[in-house]
């Protein structure tokens, strides 16, 4: 019976903790520091061997032209990114929070057969589920010529002549599909939120207001959709950084369509309109070999982003945050 | 066996007092119940005996060992858990035997101790069952059973009654109590359930908000409550308490209150005024004795509210004025509310508090 | 109470009736309509891979294995030729077995730190692990292929999809981490300190009462990991250099720029073979996973 000098209650945790750190530090933090450098550098092609073999290299210079060539639109391709990332983060952000609330409360509250509305949810998960590179596949096929898409369209009765010879590269058209691609996976995490959320109301509440003499509009207008302030909020603030950052699905949709290999990717997307400011930042390093301005277009996204999360953290409050399903009553 | 010694500890969780200076000494192979409302911090300081907790301030001693920094493995201790706690995935047997395996106990000595304990619980027809295949009462004797094997020095048992029916608790109430006098274990018991710490504990702490309100053995707490809330919180249907005033008139003392004049003794009327003439008046409901007709001294008026009868009992709900008095009584006693009854106060079993500082003053 | 007329009682009945018609034209509209060029593309997945021709998309024709030929026979991708597909099946499964044994590990510990344990700057990591998902993950992707470079791992075969790895790992365990913990999180308390005090270190505790019983969630964990490893795209198709070090996406990424038109039935084998692992998983933990997928994704 001794006392230790220190108590091993103290150390314990970070023996836990230890692989975690390394792991962040890894691919994480590392990686962040070495961005903010880039970001700050003229990294390109013609002097990456240098700087690989020496990260303070002359031959890699110190500037702020990355910057300037972003916000002074030296490069008079950042206002059409600027432009197809709004529409995009703004449409599939609509679907995310708006449409999927709607289609929980169909599917949560007036159907209510447990095994269809079930199903219902499985098949709205598909997308979300499968491959990546799958999905892209099956999107391939059905907007190609010989595929579905156009079919279903002239039987649901849309004329000929609105449709686009090319839903891939015809360009409002395939930014209308690039937000509807998206918006089929992003659908589902707000159905998921949302269904958790009406799923913890007490039922006693919504009976209530039913005997008061409420149709079951008016339960899901005045009791459901005020109850889900916090998890609609919740969606709308988290998505927002998902679709910031997200391009990988735009990327197999249309790179795959050419076979594009990383360094073709651009002239792809630009034809097709279809390049989100993530996107921009990864075919500036992969396809323009820029390695500094990319590092820099990719820097306004985390500045954005960390402002959103500590503005965030503020509104919402560290609990709230990490509850989202929960429904204050 | 050991003594358990709390000197001076204190439990913060932040800016909450869990418990505050608390000093308590439990001599060897005592029972010893620790009582109180809940959030009173009984569970804190049970898990601070174990080590679960370390205290914020102050030593917790066995015999005269330190252990305030040693973990829960060092200190021999067998706890019971309100929720059990069995290891859902172990069977009864592994759940007995899991802490002789953690002291590297030989098997064949494993086996032995643990078909010895599962007897005297009489669960050894339960060894192969899981935990959830077992009912309330049988998790118990587990539970019981895990804590009892490795022979502990201490026993620690945190509401363990709470979650049985009715019919069992009182059943295992007495077990209990057999047992801790037969394996003479020194042994501390949380509850908040004043019947079981009267009837189970050689003394009882009760505790209120963190601190120890008083540590006596049953007919003391019983007899001689320290303050109001101890008063209250010890025996049921609770005591009764009237406030009001000592008045002295021509020599004579007086208790009066709204509706209520009550003579005393000179010798208790002086010890009283002389410590507070604003006062709180106590009387057990079993004391108070109903007179429904003819004249008697130093009565007081009453009106019958409600009547409750409990088959053995008869609680009789009065009102003096606006106050709503409980008098235990037994049936037999045939009344109708509304109707008007006589009450006596037996001077010897009044008890007065002070009105402010909440304190007995007799 | 005031009683109804017959013709009040009648029509209140035929406006119930027609709330309940709106609600299902709603739920068909909202829910249903929106699903059928799902439903199409699966089934066109299914069909298309077992028959020689179709006709309107899902409607197969001729039963035939031509398509799962790749199975066994070699087969080209641009100037490339494969034995099979199994080579890059294996090499698909060496990055998702190392990604989820990784991840499992690494995350199960830390899981248990955050949920159980108390040290200084608890809360300040766990806040830190949620504003990670702030951090655009095309930033780590450029400065990671510096890294990747400077330690020599670039077009370097297996030892790219080591690093690979060990980076898809990496990315995904603070978020692991933080699943787990919801995890240890709804184990009462109480069964830890009976450990304790039944004489058991912390070490014990967590090997042999907790882990125990948190093995269907870190069960659930794994298999996430292990898909999500199975999927990875972006990280193959930018690091790796040399098609034999290919994993099943990227091969079918650029197997659908060649194949597209030609051969859309060798495409949906190939994407049915694929996706197999994903959709039994899913359809045996569909509710744990489902827990995982919405905390988990990046998206």
């Amino acid at each position: 019976m001794s006392k230790l000098p220190i108590p091993t209650y103290r150390i314990t945790p970070w023996l836990f903790l230890t692989p975690l750190f390394i792991m962040i530090a890894l691919a994480w933090i590392g990686p962040l520091f070495l961005t903010v450098y880039l970001g700050f550098t003229d990294l390109q092609l013609k002097n990456f061997i240098a700087f690989i073999k020496d990260f303070f290299t002359p031959q890699v210079h110190f500037t702020l032209d990355n910057f300037r060539r972003i916000f002074l639109a030296q490069d008079p391709y950042i206002p059409e990114v600027a432009r197809i990332t709004m529409i995009y983060v703004g449409s599939v952000l609509a679907i995310n929070a708006f449409f999927a609330l709607v289609l929980s409360i169909a599917i949560a509250y007036f159907v209510k057969s447990e095994l269809i509305s079930m199903s219902l949810r499985v098949s709205w998960l598909l997308p979300r589920i499968t491959p990546g590179i799958v999905y892209a596949l099956m999107w391939n096929w059905f907007v190609s010529r010989d595929g579905m898409f156009n079919l279903l369209l002239r039987l649901a009765g849309i004329p000929e002549s609105w449709l686009p010879s090319n839903w891939l590269l015809d360009k409002p058209y395939s930014q209308l599909l690039m937000i509807i691609v998206n918006g089929y996976i992003g659908a589902s995490f707000g159905m998921i939120v949302y269904t958790a959320a009406i799923k913890s109301i007490p039922p006693d509440l919504i009976n209530a207001a039913l005997v008061d003499g409420a149709s079951e509009f008016q339960v899901a207008r005045r009791i459901i959709i005020p109850l889900l302030k916090w998890p609609i909020m919740f969606v709308t603030a988290w998505q927002t950084l998902s679709l910031m950052a997200s391009y990988d699905v735009i990327l197999m949709v249309w790179g795959a369509a050419q076979g594009a290999s990383p360094s073709e990717v651009l002239g792809i997307t630009k034809v097709a309109g279809v390049t989100v400011w993530s996107l921009y930042a990864y075919t500036q390093a992969f396809s323009q070999y820029q390695y500094g301005y990319a590092a820099a277009i990719s820097l306004v996204l985390v500045a954005i982003g960390l402002g959103l999360i500590v503005f965030y953290f503020k509104v919402f409050g560290f609990r709230r945050l990490m509850e989202p399903s929960r429904v204050e009553v | 066996m050991v003594k358990v010694t709390l000197d001076n500890v204190s439990k913060f969780f932040g800016k909450v007092k869990a418990v505050v200076d608390l000093n308590l000494e439990v001599r060897d192979g005592e029972f010893v119940a620790l009582l109180g409302p809940s959030g009173c911090g009984k569970t804190t300081t049970l898990l601070m005996i174990a080590g679960i907790y370390k205290p914020t301030k102050g030593r917790i001693l066995f015999d005269e060992v330190d252990v305030t920094d040693l973990p829960p493995k060092d200190r021999n201790i067998g706890m019971v858990f309100q929720s059990y706690a069995l290891y859902p995935h172990m069977t009864v047997y592994d759940n007995i035997a899991f802490p002789l395996k953690l002291k590297k106990v030989p098997k064949h000595e494993i086996d032995k101790k643990v078909k010895e304990v599962a007897k005297l619980l009489q669960i050894d027809n339960l060894l192969n069952r899981k935990p959830a295949q077992l009912s309330g009462g049988q998790q118990q004797r587990v539970a019981l059973g895990r804590a009892l094997v490795k022979e502990p020095d201490v026993l620690l048992l945190d509401e363990p009654l709470s979650n049985l029916d009715a019919k069992l608790r009182v059943m295992m109430r007495a077990e209990i109590k057999r047992l801790q006098k037969e394996l003479k274990i020194t042994t501390i018991y949380v509850t908040h359930d004043q019947v079981e710490a009267m009837s189970m504990a050689d003394r009882i702490a009760v505790m209120r908000a963190g601190r120890l309100q008083q540590y006596a053995e049953p007919e003391v707490l019983y007899n001689k409550p320290i303050n109001l809330f101890v008063a209250g919180f010890i025996g049921n249907p609770p005591m009764n308490f009237i406030e009001g005033s000592i008045k002295e008139e021509n020599g004579e003392y007086y208790f009066e209150s709204e509706g209520l004049k009550l003579k005393l003794s000179k010798d208790l009327g002086e010890l009283v005024a002389s410590k507070s003439t604003d006062v709180v008046l106590g009387i057990r409901p079993e004391h108070i004795r109903v007179i429904t007709s003819g004249e008697v001294d130093n009565a007081i008026d009453a009106t019958v509210y409600v009547i409750e009868p409990l088959g053995r009992d008869l609680v009789i709900n009065v009102k003096v004025d606006n106050t709503l008095l409980k008098i235990l009584s037994t049936p037999g006693l045939k009344l109708e509310p509304g109707q008007k009854v006589k009450l006596v106060f037996p001077e010897e079993k009044i008890h007065f508090f002070d009105k402010y500082t909440e304190k007995a003053i007799i | 109470m005031s009683r109804l007329s017959r013709e009040e009682l009648a029509r209140r009945k035929m406006h119930a009736r027609i709330r309940t018609i709106i609600k299902y034209v709603i739920v068909i509209v909202v829910a249903v309509i929106p699903l059928i060029p799902v439903w199409v593309m699966f089934l066109w997945l299914l069909a298309q891979s077992f028959s020689a021709k179709v006709t309107f998309g899902v409607i197969p024709q001729v039963f035939t294995l031509e398509n799962w030929k790749f199975l066994w026979a070699p087969f080209k991708m641009g100037l490339k030729e494969y034995p099979n597909i199994w080579p890059i099946t294996m090499n698909t499964l060496f990055l998702a077995l190392g990604v989820a044994a990784l991840e499992v590990l690494i995350s199960s510990m830390a899981g248990y730190a955050l949920s159980r344990m108390n040290f200084p700057g608890r809360i300040g990591l766990m806040q830190f692990i949620i504003a990670l998902h702030a951090f655009p993950s095309v930033i780590l992707l450029i400065a990671l292929f510096i890294i990747l470079n400077k330690m020599g791992l670039y077009g370097k075969g297996y030892m790219t999809l080591l690093g690979i790895i060990i980076i898809k790992a990496g990315l995904e365990i603070p978020m692991a981490s933080w699943i787990i913990k919801g995890f240890f999180d709804a184990i009462p308390w109480d069964l830890e300190w009976a450990a304790l005090v039944d004489g058991c270190t912390r070490w014990r505790v967590w090997r042999s009462v907790i882990l125990p019983l948190v093995l269907p969630g870190i069960g659930a964990i794994s298999i996430f990991a292990f898909l999500s490893g199975w999927a990875e795209f972006l990280l193959v198709y930018t690091y790796v250099v040399g098609e034999e070090y290919y994993t099943l996406p990227v091969l079918i990424y650029y197997l659908i720029g060649e194949l597209k038109f030609v051969n859309w039935g060798m495409l949906a084998a190939v994407g049915l073979f694929f996706t197999i692992p994903t959709l039994i998983f899913f359809s045996t933990t569909q509710k744990l996973l489902l827990r995982i997928y919405v905390g988990g994704v990046k998206r």
